[in-house]
């Protein structure tokens, strides 16, 4: 069995000057939910329109269902669907209609056409506005329009490329059923991109974390955060005494399995934080610290991501800056 | 071939769709060549300084002034290509199973059925100012052909412009920079026998004068001498800006 993407030693260069992608590997099972999370300028995009046969690769291969995305990009084509990160619907005629050139564009048979257009237009729930013009629809309605675009084929594989961002936790979730239902009924594997780490976390079967053009961890979410031990231990210190010594120090001890600095909160990963969190208090009393606020929790996806990456994802002014571009858009 | 038949087919769908839900862009660019044939056109004969070949001055202009609007239409199409840019419609268009070619020339022939309206928009208002044409069903057919098949032309150029100018406001700039030498450098206005010798060389490569030459023989003149060359000029020029455009579209998403 072919994987649904299957990705070698991929290189990207931009102008012979920019590394986009610097040495991907990467495979993913087909009928799989699969997320890929990476900080702006990681390459997340340009691994999406590289597999979706828009952009040549610098080096390396990659495969979709086996088929070679450069060598046999027209049958890859056929097998594939793709939702760009901006808005991708003409606002000037109706939903109905921008469904109805889209599958006049793939070929769907004219006597099965308005069928399949209600089909998806029912799973997206925009039955009750298909004869609106898309300008008036709302930013949720408009990205559910664009994801009924890429069903309406019964594509093997999706491409999504931040298909909620900018949407309200309500619309979220409500793509992300629809989703979920298609999927159970076709087997379709999705691959997306988010910058909402509970999404990755809820919905993702298969994640990894890409950086500076390379996948730097890879696995289910509770694969991650157990790599990272069993709980977290947070002491809340003053930022000015947290220095690299105390890292290296804590790191000897063999219970701790890793240790992360974040907004002068000193986190300590360990497996089990009842028999050591005494340990832990003695030694960073022993070091002259006084420790303001102990908690202990469960390392979430963000811990894995800024573990990885160094930062945690930086939400806010990204999606902000995307709604923007595309409210802009949309208004022409 | 079929499938890029088909492709242009349903390109032309979405251009005739969109016409459909908002025609005041058409309305509003009639105002320009509405003026041209109501006030320079009777303001100009009165003159009497260009020699028309015995037809009224404002007939002698009304084709040229038709087709300088649709290529105005034309050539500002390529500003959408680049709208489509921004937006993420050609990505996802090109993902589709549509060759890039099926692609350009949909599009181009897509600018030529908006074109279309926009000429035929003229003739009712050139009727009640009086303009005379040849009351010949055939001629008006071939003649609005012509332009359709001349607009596509222009419209592959516009998408070879597109495809190097990625902000709208270059593009507007580079826009008006080809429309008006093409339109002045061409017999829409007066003669070609009238210009410097420099500018009647140029008007042997100017698209707009075989095309403004086949249709005003069909519409006004009824001298169809040219015409067999014209359409060859015509369709060389269509041949040209499509392989160009189709070669050059890739890099409009990259």
């Amino acid at each position: 069995m072919d994987f649904a993407v299957q990705v070698k030693n991929l290189v990207k260069v931009y102008d012979g000057k920019v590394k986009a992608l610097d040495g991907v590997e990467l495979d993913v099972e087909p009928g799989e939910v699969f997320a890929l999370l990476g900080p702006n300028g990681a390459g997340k995009t340009t691994l999406i329109r590289i597999l979706t046969t828009q952009l040549k690769p610098t080096a390396g291969e990659a495969y979709i269902f086996g088929l070679n995305v450069v060598r046999n990009g027209g049958k890859v084509r056929r097998l594939i669907s793709y939702v760009p990160q901006e808005m991708s619907v003409w606002t000037d005629i109706s939903g109905y209609e921008n469904l109805l050139v889209y599958a006049k564009i793939f070929d769907v048979p004219s006597h099965e056409r308005g069928k399949i257009i209600d089909e998806v237009l029912e799973n997206m729930g925009l039955t009750h506005v298909k004869n609106d013009l898309v300008r008036t629809y709302s930013g949720g309605m408009i990205r559910r329009l664009e994801i009924a675009c890429a069903m309406l084929t019964k594509p093997k594989i999706m491409f999504l490329d931040e298909p909620t961002i900018g949407l309200d936790p309500a619309a979220r979730k409500v793509v992300w059923e629809r989703l979920g239902v298609f999927k159970e009924e076709y087997g379709v594997t999705i691959f997306f991109t988010t910058h909402y780490m509970d999404e990755a976390d809820l919905y993702a079967d298969d994640i990894a974390i890409i950086n500076q053009g390379k996948i730097v961890a890879r696995g289910t979410s509770e694969d991650l955060k157990h790599s990272l031990g069993g709980e977290v231990i947070s002491f809340t210190l003053e930022k000015a005494a947290i220095k690299p010594e105390l890292f290296q120090e804590l790191r000897k001890l063999v219970f701790v399995k890793d240790v992360l600095v974040e907004n002068g909160s000193l986190n300590v990963f360990v497996d089990d934080a009842e028999s050591t969190l005494s340990i832990l208090m003695n030694f960073l009393k022993s070091e002259g610290l006084s420790v303001g606020k102990v908690s202990i929790n469960k390392p979430t996806l963000d811990d894995v991501f800024l573990k990885h990456v160094g930062t945690r994802l930086e939400e806010k002014g990204r999606i902000s800056d995307v709604t923007q571009m595309r409210y802009m858009i949309r208004r022409g | 071939m079929m499938e890029g038949l088909k492709n242009m087919l349903v390109m032309i769908e979405l251009e005739l769709r969109r016409l459909r839900h908002d025609r005041t862009e058409i309305y509003f660019r009639a105002v320009q060549p509405i003026l041209w044939i109501l006030i320079y056109g009777p303001v100009m004969s009165s003159v009497r300084a260009i020699p028309t070949g015995g037809v009224p001055y404002t007939d002698f202009i009304t084709p040229g002034v038709m087709i300088q609007t649709t290529t105005f239409v034309s050539i500002f199409y390529g500003l959408m290509m680049v709208w489509e840019r921004e937006s993420g419609i050609l990505k996802k268009l090109l993902v589709t199973p549509a060759s890039r070619y099926s692609m350009v020339i949909g599009r181009s022939m897509a600018s030529g059925v908006r074109a279309l309206f926009q000429a035929l928009i003229i003739l009712p208002i050139a009727l009640i100012i009086g303009v005379r044409f040849i009351p010949n069903p055939a001629y008006f057919s071939l003649a609005f052909t012509i332009i359709f098949f001349a607009s596509g032309g222009f419209a592959a150029i516009s998408i070879l412009v597109a495809s190097f100018m990625k902000t709208r406001e270059r593009f507007m700039g580079i826009g008006q920079a080809i429309i008006m030498p093409l339109f002045f450098a061409s017999n829409a206005l007066y003669p070609v026998q009238m210009m410097p010798p420099i500018l009647r060389e140029f008007s042997t490569f100017n698209p707009l004068s075989y095309v403004v030459d086949a249709v005003r023989g069909l519409l006004i003149t009824g001298d169809l001498s040219n015409l067999l060359m014209d359409l060859v000029a015509i369709a060389i020029f269509d041949a040209v800006s499509f392989i160009l455009a189709s070669i050059s579209f890739k890099r409009i998403i990259e």
